[in-house]
């Protein structure tokens, strides 16, 4: 531990400073391979999105404020709902939980010191990057996707779209899925195989549960989209019929791939908010998870029978009452899994002795909205009534609860919860708690009053609405709640800006959490622990024996590997320490990669095959070079 | 109230046993999610409350007494009003708000979706019409609902649940008034630039109304009796009106846009964007896309005297 | 526990040689990183090729005649001979492991050499009889013909990247060296081709399947 290291113990350390050190500046951050910067470049990027999405969210809302309102066209309105679908989803969400909090917790969490493979690391965040410009180009040149974010056939097809406005979400898709692919792939060996000495699966925190249960989720939903976006631009590109009635296509078939993807997708969303919750509420409550294996059997079940459950989006499609009765009832069945965690939490916390501070009241909100967002889940399942409220605003209610309610507010609890530990400076707690209050108010106005304009009959997606139906006063009122919501948000982020610069030395451990990143210093340095940590239960920092002897361990210049990047690589149950791995170091292959392939779906999209496929092969020299390159000794 | 009653789209003011049973079920799914929302709010409560003291009330510190209740709460309460649930909504109610078998019902209207509007034919009768569907009142209606473009959802709320207008497929869904009235009903699938502006009317009349109705739909469109009407419609079918629009019993066959030989019996004009009336009849010819903006109908650059007469024509067409 | 001592983990990039590649290996308790990171792509491409097969049968069952009126059903023999062909490599890849798990160089790469010239004439056939179909019938006329050539593109490519794959590990393992970190890559080869060659065999019985 940083407060009392020996002489000795220091020399140690400042040989490993000096193995693991990368470049300096700018060209450090290109050419990292570190998963903390990573997972830094992840959060700025994602919350750059983020913003981008809040303000084309601002715009709907204020486009809505009122009937007949001419803020947007109707053009460009559908470009921005569609873009703030997209963006949310696949630019802010899931490269916030992976890519963020997945890449920089998971190695800290398990006591490794970096991801199985850093520059695979490094290249998903390129992907990640440079897809999100991609997009986002098209937003800037006025040629945003505009067929909504789940983007149905014929509507998205050349005859009705002829514009490269759905290339852009097609290629874009498949372009940003790769780094999903890589990057749920990283995390299952690193989850798998780089676990500390003694950490084995029954002892592994929550959160990474969690976060491998997303992995594999992602892993096994993303070809069908991409499947999809394949054949979407065949057809529209090359004049396939995948999707065409006429030819004997299907435009249903769009329909049930994008879902096969995109309910997993849902899981894959709020799966890392259960991980954050699951490390956020022992720390503050002080006591163990109740039911510990349940909880994790449960992340895993909701994982993998979201997979089962795609057609309830698609019960107004005119499928057998039978069909739709099956996967009625499957859908019913992820409710318990659910419940269990919810009860879990609660009960934890019930039991618990809690200090509400900012962390926990974002997660007392999240179980408060994961609730109101879960229960309207269950009404959806009652088929009649689905039929009845189905592409509402009864929908647009019931997934922002769970979306921005149970998925973001966990995102935001632990924003201030690991602060501490990137930045080594506290938050002001007494802003974080006006912050939540503020988002939390907020969301409620937002997107409670939703469920009653559903009800009244309002349909998604519509620029305006008449005056006469009603929907004007909830409307004003969920608009106004946008913005008190804004500004919540805006207040976390200055928040956490200002106590980077003025904020109180926090510690290595200012909550007293359980999990093993507090026990290194704040922020940690690039190899994470200097003594390779060895791990006796599933709430390691509460094992002060452990801990200390760590640190004795250090001084006498045991378990430090400082013979290169190296880390260990243990056994993929038991984690027995099975040998001694030299990590890759920092390179620049990874992001001219990403150029590469954005080069070819740039091509793609304007059409100069043979260019892409000159991209193709100076891609492929490139990783060549880098694989041939890059291997150590 | 702020929930009940206001509106002509609203799911919460049926006037069908179909939609008000999915009301019932509405109104007694929500009562049971408030209670066990209040309990679980009840718990977070108690828990803020007994901050400083481990345990639960009466039963200690004793580990099995949570995990009974994540028992309890989490798997065992859950089944069975889960099971409840899927037992009357699933089993019971999908089977009364289904469509109509074929042959229990000698009444089938074709909904045919368009970008964006609705085109309505009555199966056995000339009659075509547009964003106004007339239906008897107290009879079991079987609406076929296609589509010529994309994708559209018919919904009117009031009278039942939505489905999908899918290419290539012929959906079905039961429409049943149970008293006469106007009910409103919108495109629920999103179809592009004015999916915004894809309303229609069903209207449920008495049978000897709609038989009338009926009747006169289905007879060729008035000739016009005014020397305005009658420029007008010489305009009509000089102009490229004639192009796109149907008027029963002239040279004006096209099936582009809505069929227009009843256009005055309509009480809107571009799927209940517009009311019908004369001087919006002007504005909307002179210029469709301030109007609807994205609509298929183009500006035709007519003078202010050609719309005059057209207008007078087309106002005629009852 | 600094990691060479006898007993302990062992520093496993220390192994330069094939024979101390091959100690390694057999000492490894757990799969090494490489070889989990190839299994579970492997993962996402036997998804990815489950989508297409099922986009296959989903079209078939939609369909009043399949394949349409005017194209022949796909004729059987070829197809099955040159699958039979390409599935017959498994057995030399399966041996090249070994020889590599035994620290025998020379044979690791004449074995993936051996499987090597037949894959590539397999590619070669296939790309032959892909033209000829390309010939009879289009991808753009029916959604049969979109499925058809896409699902055979896709698994030539597979096909393809495989030979790449063979093409880059037998140059490092023939001129240079068999360490550690190519015994994986020898590994994950030979895996990456196991798969392909099951996928081969569920897109050729898919794509015969109005013939059987």
């Amino acid at each position: 531990m940083a407060t009392s290291i020996t002489p000795r113990g220091q020399q140690h350390v400042d040989r490993l400073e000096r193995i693991w050190a990368e470049r300096p500046g700018l060209v450090g951050w290109v050419t990292t391979t570190d998963h903390k910067r990573i997972g830094i470049m992840y959060f700025f990027t994602a919350l750059a999105f983020f913003g981008a999405g809040g303000v084309e969210a601002l715009l709907i809302r204020t486009q809505l404020i009122g009937p007949n309102h001419h803020l947007l066209s109707p053009a460009a309105y559908d470009q921005v709902f569609t873009m703030h679908g997209i963006t949310m989803i696949f630019l802010f969400v899931i490269p916030m939980t992976t890519g963020a909090f997945g890449n920089y917790l998971i190695p800290l969490m398990i006591g490794a010191r970096d991801m199985a493979f850093p520059r695979m690391n490094a290249l998903s965040y390129w992907i990640f990057l440079a897809s999100g410009i991609f997009m986002y180009v098209a937003l800037l040149s006025g040629h945003a996707p505009n067929a909504g974010w789940f983007d149905y056939v014929p509507l998205a097809s050349k005859q009705y779209d002829p514009g490269t406005n759905i290339d852009f979400y097609g290629y874009g898709l498949i372009f940003n899925g790769i780094a999903s692919t890589a990057a749920s792939i990283n995390f299952i060996v690193t989850i798998f195989k780089m676990r500390a000495p003694g950490l084995s699966l029954n002892r592994m925190p929550l959160f990474c549960f969690a976060f491998l249960a997303v992995s594999f989720a992602l892993l096994f939903a993303l070809p069908s989209l991409s499947v999809a976006a394949l054949f979407l631009e065949l057809d529209r590109q090359l004049g396939f019929h995948f999707y065409d009635p006429a030819q004997g296509g299907d435009p249903l078939l769009w329909q049930n791939l994008f879902w096969i993807f995109g309910h997993p997708e849902v899981y894959i969303i709020i799966l890392p908010a259960f991980g954050i919750a699951t490390s956020i509420i022992p720390t503050f409550v002080h006591r163990k998870m109740v039911f510990f294996p349940l909880v994790a059997l449960a992340e895993i079940l909701v994982a993998f029978l979201g997979f089962g459950v795609w057609l309830h989006h698609m019960f107004t499609v005119g499928f057998a009452t039978l069909t739709t009765v099956y996967f009625a009832a499957a859908s019913l069945i992820i409710v318990i899994p659910s419940a269990i965690q919810l009860f879990a939490w609660i009960a934890t916390i019930l039991t618990g002795k809690p200090e509400f501070k900012t962390p926990l009241l974002f997660i007392v909100g999240f179980i408060i909205y994961f609730m109101i967002g879960g229960l309207s889940g269950i009404t959806l399942a009652a088929i009649p009534f689905d039929q009845q409220v189905h592409d509402s605003y009864y929908i647009v209610a019931h997934f922002h609860f769970v979306i921005f309610g149970a998925a973001v507010f966990p995102i935001l609890g632990g924003m201030y919860f690991w602060f501490p530990k990137l930045t080594g400076r506290m938050y002001h707690e007494g802003v974080g708690k006006l912050s939540f209050w503020l988002t939390f108010l907020g969301t409620l106005v937002t997107f409670f009053p939703m469920h009653i304009l559903g009800l009244l009959g309002m349909p998604r997606r519509n620029y305006t609405y008449p005056p006469d139906l009603g929907w004007s006063f909830l409307n004003a009122l969920e608009t106004i709640g946008s913005y008190v919501l804004a500004v919540g948000l805006v207040m976390i982020v200055a928040n956490l800006l200002i106590s980077y610069f003025r904020g109180a030395e926090a510690g290595n451990d200012p909550f007293g959490g359980d999990t093993l990143e507090w026990s290194t210093t704040s922020p940690p340095p690039p190899y994470n622990y200097a003594v390779i940590p060895t791990v006796t239960s599933a709430y390691p920092m509460w094992d002060k024996e452990d801990r200390e002897a760590d640190s004795r361990r250090l001084d006498r210049g045991e378990g430090l590997l400082e013979r290169g990047h190296e880390t260990p690589a243990t056994t993929v149950q038991d984690a027995e320490w099975d040998e001694i791995l030299s990590m890759p170091s920092h390179s620049v292959w990874p992001a001219v990669s990403a150029l590469m392939l954005a080069g070819i779906f740039s091509m793609l999209l304007l059409h100069h095959y043979w260019i892409a496929f000159g991209f193709l092969v100076v891609g492929a020299l490139v990783l060549f070079r880098w694989h041939v390159k890059g291997v150590t000794a | 109230m702020l929930v009940a009653g206001c509106g002509k789209q609203s799911i919460l003011s049926t006037r069908s046993p179909q939609a008000h049973n999915i009301m019932l079920l509405w109104w007694w799914m929500l009562g049971a999610a408030v209670v066990v929302f209040l309990g679980a709010l009840g718990l977070l409560v108690l828990a803020w409350f007994r901050r400083g003291t481990a345990g639960l009330p009466f039963f200690g510190e004793r580990e099995s007494a949570p995990e009974a209740m994540v028992v309890m709460f989490g798997i065992a309460v859950p089944v069975v009003v889960l099971v409840v649930l899927f037992g009357v909504a699933n089993l019971y109610l999908i089977r009364q708000t289904s469509p109509p078998s074929p042959r229990s019902t000698a009444m089938t209207i074709d909904v045919i979706g368009h970008q964006w509007w609705w085109e309505v034919r009555y199966p056995g009768s000339a009659a075509v019409t547009a964003n106004e569907i007339h239906i008897p009142v107290r009879t079991r209606v079987n609406i076929v609902a296609t589509t010529a473009d994309v994708i559209h959802s018919f919904w009117v709320p009031a009278l039942n649940r939505k489905i999908d207008m899918i290419p290539g497929r012929r959906n079905r869904v039961l429409l049943y008034a149970s008293s006469p009235g106007v009910y409103r009903g919108q495109c629920s699938q999103f179809c592009g630039l004015q999916h915004a502006h894809m309303s229609m009317y069903v209207d449920a009349q008495p049978a000897s109304q709609y038989r009338a109705w009926l009747a006169n739909m289905g007879a060729p469109a008035r000739t016009p009796s005014t020397a305005a009407a009658r420029t007008g419609e010489q305009v009509f079918m000089g102009a490229q009106c004639a192009s796109c629009h149907r008027i029963a019993g002239t040279p004006a066959q096209a099936d582009v846009g809505p069929d227009l030989s009843h256009l005055a019996t309509r009480s809107s004009l571009a799927a209940l964007t517009i009311p019908n009336v004369p001087s919006e009849l002007a504005a909307w010819i002179r210029n469709p896309q301030a109007i609807k903006p994205g609509d298929r109908m183009p500006d035709l650059g007519l003078s202010d005297n050609q719309i005059a007469s057209l207008v007078a024509y087309l106002d005629a067409l009852r | 526990m600094t990691g060479t001592s006898a007993g302990g983990p062992t520093r496993s990039v220390t192994a330069e040689t094939a024979p101390q590649a091959a100690a390694v290996a057999r000492q490894r308790l757990a799969q090494p990183n490489g070889w989990w990171g190839m299994a579970l792509f492997l993962c996402a491409e036997v998804t990815l090729f489950g989508t297409l097969l099922a986009t296959y049968f989903y079209l078939d069952f939609g369909a009043h005649r399949w394949p349409p009126a005017g194209i022949k059903p796909p004729s059987v023999l070829l197809p099955l001979l040159a699958t039979a062909g390409l599935i017959s490599t498994t057995v030399p890849m399966l041996l090249a492991v070994r020889a590599s798990r035994a620290g025998s160089r020379g044979r690791t790469a004449w074995l993936i050499g051996f499987a090597l010239i037949i894959q590539c004439g397999y590619l070669a056939g296939q790309v032959l009889l892909f033209r000829h179909d390309l010939r009879q019938f289009s991808p753009q006329r029916t959604a049969y013909g979109s499925i058809y050539f896409t699902m055979l593109a896709a698994h030539h490519a597979h096909v393809l990247l495989g030979v790449l794959l063979d093409i880059g590990v037998l140059w490092h393992v023939a001129a240079r060296k068999l360490s550690n970190y190519w015994l994986i890559a020898v590994r994950c080869v030979a895996l990456y081709w196991h798969v392909v060659n099951v996928i081969a065999v569920l897109v050729v019985l898919t794509q015969l399947s109005p013939s059987l």
